[in-house]
């Protein structure tokens, strides 16, 4: 691979990664009537 | 209700206690989870929602109205409902930290049985986790 591919795949990666870093990671609820 | 929960979309996991009334909601990956979505079918199987938390990670962004938002992607974000830790928040609007903040969705209005999911949830902020 070359230089030039390698720096595209790099700024790709952090155009990315982040993005998909960013998420609910968790929810929880308090519920009334269950049985 | 696991059942109603586990099929809506970017749900992993359901962990019901009926000890205590707590329902919590892994969801996936790389899932996109709603919220709205989550309380209605709640709603729809017989039970009623007192409060719903979450942990999420996004980046802070300003709304049109000029508040606060957290983006978790490019086309979901929850308006940040203004409180003291909110304003900690206000210098990293449009920049690129992360953060990850535990906050309240909703929570049932004292005498009133149905949930009002038409109108959009608003975050407000308990914890700031972490800042990256």
């Amino acid at each position: 691979m070359n230089r030039r591919n390698l720096a595209l795949l790099l700024l790709l990666g952090c155009i990315f990664v982040p993005q998909m870093q960013a998420q609910i990671k968790h929810v929880e609820m308090r519920v009334e009537g269950m049985t | 209700m696991k059942q109603h929960l586990q099929r809506q979309s970017g749900v992993a996991n359901v962990d019901v206690s009926l000890i205590d009334g707590k329902v919590e909601i892994v969801p996936k990956e790389d899932g996109k989870i709603d919220p709205t979505q989550l309380l209605r079918a709640t709603y729809d199987s017989g039970v009623s929602v007192a409060e719903l938390d979450m942990i999420a990670r996004g980046k802070i962004v300003k709304d049109s109205a000029g508040g606060l938002a957290l983006q978790v992607t490019p086309s979901q974000s929850f308006v940040i409902a203004p409180n003291e830790l909110s304003n900690e928040l206000q210098q990293l609007a449009d920049s690129a930290t992360f953060v990850t903040i535990r906050g309240q969705l909703y929570k049932k209005p004292e005498g009133k049985r149905k949930p009002d999911t038409s109108a959009s949830l608003k975050l407000g902020i308990l914890e700031v986790q972490k800042k990256e």
